[in-house]
């Protein structure tokens, strides 16, 4: 039980996947405007990540190794995200209009977002139980998330800020995120 | 057509001007050596991709095109892949899963959209070229300040034979000066700031003479 | 053989995948969210409905 709450807190703080791994950063700067689409974000990404994770692990063990044909994982993950990213929006669109305004437009972002691919293959390459794998699938995007709705906040008020013109948007934007990074930083200590 | 290689590198560049790539330029950029590497196989998956898609354009339907292309790239990332594997063992540990996320690098879906799905062989060809060339200018730049700035120099090994050095100096008395923070994630966040900044007055320079 | 498995696993996954984009995009977005989007920058893939320079990458590739 302790393991897995460290696995939880490192994939969370520590190894945090914006901040310390430099994964979706396209979404980082990309829908971090508001804290509104953030949070939207965060909760398609954590789904998504979970169920893909599920998925691949399921491939792997049970089709890829029997088969002996691993040198696939690659291409074989890719597939299965981008094909339950359609199924499911297309769910949400026939049975939850209500789902699709909060959660559904963002899924379209999620194909080419690397933190899902980095899951998967983060999952056969550690060598993570089924648990493992869950705990793993739930905390990074989480930490996602968090460093997302974080930096959303920021952001808020850096765009009224009065930023040299050469610095405005995204290179400012990547300032902060180097400051969060260097607070997170600071969590490498607790495990 | 030179236009279009040419805008790649400072107008257009494909990091610090449209920010695609991100992740793994920030990522590997700790060292020459990876950013080299890194270089040369975004852009044989540009330039390969770019063929490729611009060659079918006129057979893959229309409301299929994205997953067409989406099975083409990885297809290509897994032969990269593959050869790096087999060939220069040490890139591959150091790249690491990196090398995998070519497949989502929004660069290669996105000239595959942009350029090569509407335009001819040979000019995707040089599209994918000056892009790549464009992401590799721009990891070599933020790589060479990280390295110099947390090791007082630099050095780039050949990739085939780890062992042999083919380029590389430290100045001793930088040494005791050096700032390990450059070589932490903060350090890459900074640099690609103070680099994102530099190429947007560059920019805004270039369309003012435009403009004029 | 394992090639040989490896390629039919390939492309009845590549199949899925197609089947699923295909009739995804036939799916009429529920009503009132037609004309919303994430006003997304991140990215600049131009078939990605999000996209809000989708007219000006456009114009700029003629």
């Amino acid at each position: 039980m302790m393991e897995l709450f460290a696995l939880a807190l490192s994939a969370v703080l520590i190894n945090n996947v914006v901040l310390s791994k430099f994964l979706g950063l396209c979404p980082f700067l990309g829908v971090s405007k508001s804290s509104k689409n953030a949070i939207g974000m965060g909760l398609a990404v954590i789904f998504v990540i979970f169920g893909a994770s599920l998925i691949t692990y399921a491939l792997y063990h049970l089709v890829l190794v029997p088969a002996e044909i691993e040198y696939m994982q690659l291409i074989t993950f890719i597939l299965v995200i981008a094909t339950f990213v359609q199924f499911i929006e297309m769910f949400i669109k026939k049975y939850s209009p209500a789902l699709y305004k909060s959660l559904g437009i963002y899924l379209p972002l999620i194909t080419t977002n690397c933190v899902v691919l980095y899951v998967a293959q983060d999952n056969i390459t550690q060598n993570y139980d089924l648990i493992e794998t869950i705990v793993n699938s739930i905390a990074v995007p989480a930490g996602f998330m968090l460093v997302l709705y974080l930096f959303s906040c920021l952001r808020e008020r850096l765009d009224s800020a009065d930023t040299p013109k050469a610095w405005k948007g995204n290179p400012i934007a990547l300032v902060v995120a180097a400051l969060m990074a260097l607070a997170f930083s600071a969590f490498a200590g607790i495990v | 057509m030179w236009n279009n290689f040419k805008n790649g590198f400072i107008k257009e560049n494909p990091v610090f001007g449209l920010y695609l790539g991100m992740c793994s330029s920030l990522a590997i950029s700790t060292s020459l050596n990876n950013a080299i590497g890194m270089g040369a196989c975004v852009t044989l998956v540009l330039i390969a991709s770019n063929v490729i898609v611009s060659a079918i354009r006129k057979i893959t339907p229309d409301e299929i095109r994205i997953p067409v292309y989406i099975v083409v790239i990885a297809s290509l990332v897994t032969v990269v892949e593959m050869v790096v594997h087999a060939f220069m063992p040490e890139l591959y540990t150091s790249l690491g899963v990196f090398l995998g996320l070519i497949v989502v690098n929004c660069i290669i879906l996105g000239r595959a959209e942009a350029f090569a799905s509407k335009n001819g062989i040979v000019a995707s060809a040089v599209d994918g070229l000056g892009m790549g060339l464009g992401y590799t200018f721009a990891l070599l730049l933020i790589s060479i300040t990280r390295e110099f700035l947390s090791t007082a120099g630099l050095h780039f090994y050949n990739p085939f034979n780890s062992e042999q050095l083919l380029f590389g100096f430290t100045i001793e008395a930088l040494e005791p000066y050096t700032i390990s923070l450059f070589s932490a994630s903060v350090g890459a966040f900074l640099t690609f700031a103070c680099f994102a900044a530099i190429f947007a007055i560059l920019r805004n320079r270039s369309s003012k003479k435009e403009a004029k | 053989m394992n090639i040989l498995y490896g390629m039919l696993f390939i492309i009845a996954l590549g199949s899925v995948y197609v089947l699923g984009y295909y009739f995804n995009h036939k799916t009429p977005k529920p009503k009132g969210c037609e004309n919303m989007t994430a006003a997304c920058e991140g990215c600049h893939v131009t078939s990605c409905d999000n996209n809000p320079q989708n007219e000006y990458k456009e114009k700029e590739n003629v």
